[in-house]
């Protein structure tokens, strides 16, 4: 790691004067610190951002939540409400990385996270995306990556509170040169999508300041499959959510992660689930829909049957209980 | 002088503001004393330290550090290298293996991917602060009893986390178990003999019951 400079901001103001062009916002530090050992951020001065006032809560509405940025993975896994109002929200909490990291990871910092790609990761390899002139993924090992993309990066989002947020329909929040940005998930990733140097829409400076997650959906749900069962990537996540009535679905949403730049949603196949009745021929259609044009590669094609497979369970773990 | 309001009392016009006061003022003025001192304090908070050496406390096991750090230092480090605290395994440096897992009010983090200059003010555990009088706690000596470790590089990171889960689950089932362990990996394939350690330790049921389970 180089050596910085450092501080501890108290208002999102001072954040931002003392993060100014070259700094960087820390929070839980399991991915910025990763970054800064491998020399592939700079951080001067590396702003502590964990004394932010108001910003490590969780608040209920009857309308919409708000989840602070500073709010820990932890405690989204442990708050009983969220665990009944979001309850795809708490499943995808506590399969995310290990409780060491979940302690201290933070919703703003695993929105923000950077691509994962192993050649992005690794210091010596000057990639597309670290503007080098080839995307090397593209033609090797692209086990990991997106099955679809708007550029020649084929890095994929794998945030996986994104992919719930997206299903849930939620909100970031993000403050620009002293006023507040409302951004969908899709507009969060908008610019990863289409270039290839970024992971997300954020620019320079931009501070996520919490999440609003709409009541809408009283159903949710999220599933992920890894290599490992515990503490590892998803290979593909889904999350799903939905009001039903009368056994039928109402403003379903349906989002999946690890294969696209940003949370990747079918307008046409949540319109189409609208009305249903969930069973599995609906299932199966919509999962054919949500993934109609991927572009599978080498060593990725494999995700296609298992985001299928994921697209139909989580779909069918709406209809749960109640 | 009016007070501004506190939200709109930003770091600049909250300096100029100490600043013009001058640090008499927070001797004199006896009703604010208390609101200038803290102010100070987050004045000086907010002040750029670094890249060079900075002083540093860390509370550690109940006693208090004093070190010289560069702000970059993890707290892995300050432990192993600036202190004696070698408890504390480095395995990946990368929040990846858990070899490395302390305590902080408790809960069990990765120390590797914490910076030293941010674990000010909190209780530090490590493996060190376990044991008192030369007496092991339940859960090192059920680490012993049940085998539940070969070369050892990753027993203090292991016990760090099932002494967590106890604290806060008395009667832990396998499962919870291993969710509160899946942050920890042992390259010599110790996990079931760990697991059996971890209910030993928690009085749950008796070892010869429980699943072996298959880590493939
Ligand atoms: C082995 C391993 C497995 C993992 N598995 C998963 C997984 O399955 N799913 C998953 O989602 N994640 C996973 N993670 C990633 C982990 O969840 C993230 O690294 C973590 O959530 C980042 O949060 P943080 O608070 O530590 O962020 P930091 O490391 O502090 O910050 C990350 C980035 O975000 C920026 N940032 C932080 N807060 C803000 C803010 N409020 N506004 C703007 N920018 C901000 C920082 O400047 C930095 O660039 C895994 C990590 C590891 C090491
Ligand atoms: S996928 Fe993106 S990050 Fe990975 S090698 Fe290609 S350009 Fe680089
Ligand atoms: S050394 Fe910290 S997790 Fe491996
Ligand atoms: S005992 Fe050797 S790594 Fe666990």
């Amino acid at each position: 790691m180089k050596a910085f400079q450092y501080a501890t901001a108290h208002s999102p103001d001072s954040a931002r004067q003392l993060v100014a062009d070259n700094g960087a916002y820390l929070a839980g530090g399991n991915d910025l610190l990763g970054l800064l050992k491998e020399y592939l951020v700079t951080a001067d001065p590396l702003v502590n951002i964990k004394s932010l006032p108001g910003l490590n809560k969780i608040e209920d509405g009857r309308k919409a939540w708000t989840i602070g940025a500073l709010v820990t993975i932890a405690q989204i896994e442990n708050h009983a409400d969220i665990k009944k109002t979001f309850p795809g929200l708490h499943e995808a909490a506590s399969e995310i990385a290990s409780l060491q990291i979940r302690n201290v990871a933070t919703v703003g910092g695993n929105l923000a996270q950077h691509s994962r790609c192993w050649y992005f990761r690794q210091r010596d390899v000057k990639c597309l995306k670290k503007h080098g002139d080839l995307c090397y993924a593209r033609s090797s090992e692209n086990r990991y990556h997106s099955l679809f993309t708007g550029n020649d990066c084929i890095s994929p989002v794998v945030s996986s509170l994104a992919t719930t947020f997206a299903a849930l329909d939620a909100s970031a929040i993000v403050l620009r040169d002293g006023k507040e940005l409302r951004w969908s998930m899709a507009e969060l990733y908008a610019e990863a999508w289409k270039n290839p140097y970024a992971h997300n829409s954020l620019q320079p400076g931009d501070l996520i300041v919490r999440v609003e997650i709409p009541t809408a959906r009283s159903r949710s749900a999220y599933m992920q499959i890894s290599d490992k069962h515990a503490f590892d990537w998803a290979l593909v996540s889904c999350a799903a959510a939905a009001e039903i009535a009368d056994g039928k679905m109402k403003s379903p949403r349906v989002a999946l992660g690890s294969i696209s730049p940003v949370p990747h949603q079918s307008e046409a196949a949540n319109s189409f689930l609208d009305g249903k009745v969930l069973d599995d021929a609906t299932a199966t259609q919509a999962a054919d829909m949500i993934l109609k044009d991927a572009k599978p590669l080498e060593h990725n094609a494999y995700k296609m049957p298992m985001a299928q497979a994921l697209i139909r369970r989580t779909l069918l773990k709406l209809k749960g209980d109640a | 002088m009016k007070e501004p309001e506190p939200e709109k009392f930003g770091a600049h016009s909250r300096r100029t503001f100490l600043k013009s006061l001058g640090t008499v003022a927070a001797t004199t003025a006896t009703a604010q004393v208390k609101s200038v001192a803290a102010e100070l304090e987050k004045v000086n908070a907010e002040k750029v330290i670094g890249p060079e050496a900075v002083p540093v406390t860390l509370k550690v096991n109940g006693e208090k550090l004093k070190l010289l750090l560069e702000p970059r230092v993890t707290l892995l480090d300050a432990l192993r290298n600036y202190s004696s605290l070698t408890g504390a395994k480095e395995g990946c440096d990368r929040a990846s293996c858990g070899a490395c897992t302390v305590l902080i009010n408790d809960a069990p983090v990765y120390s590797c991917q914490k910076l030293a200059i941010e674990a000010q003010g909190v209780e530090i555990t490590t493996i060190e602060g376990l044991a008192k009088d030369g007496k092991l706690t339940k859960v090192q000596s059920a680490f012993i009893e049940k085998d539940a470790l070969q070369c050892g590089y990753c027993t203090p990171g292991f016990v760090m986390s099932v002494t967590a889960l106890l604290k806060k689950n008395f009667h832990p089932t396998a499962a919870d178990v291993k969710h509160a362990c899946a942050g920890n990996l042992c390259r010599c394939g110790c996990h079931p003999h760990i697991l059996q350690a971890a209910l030993k330790a928690a009085g749950v049921g008796h070892a010869a019951k429980t699943e072996i389970v298959n880590y493939a």
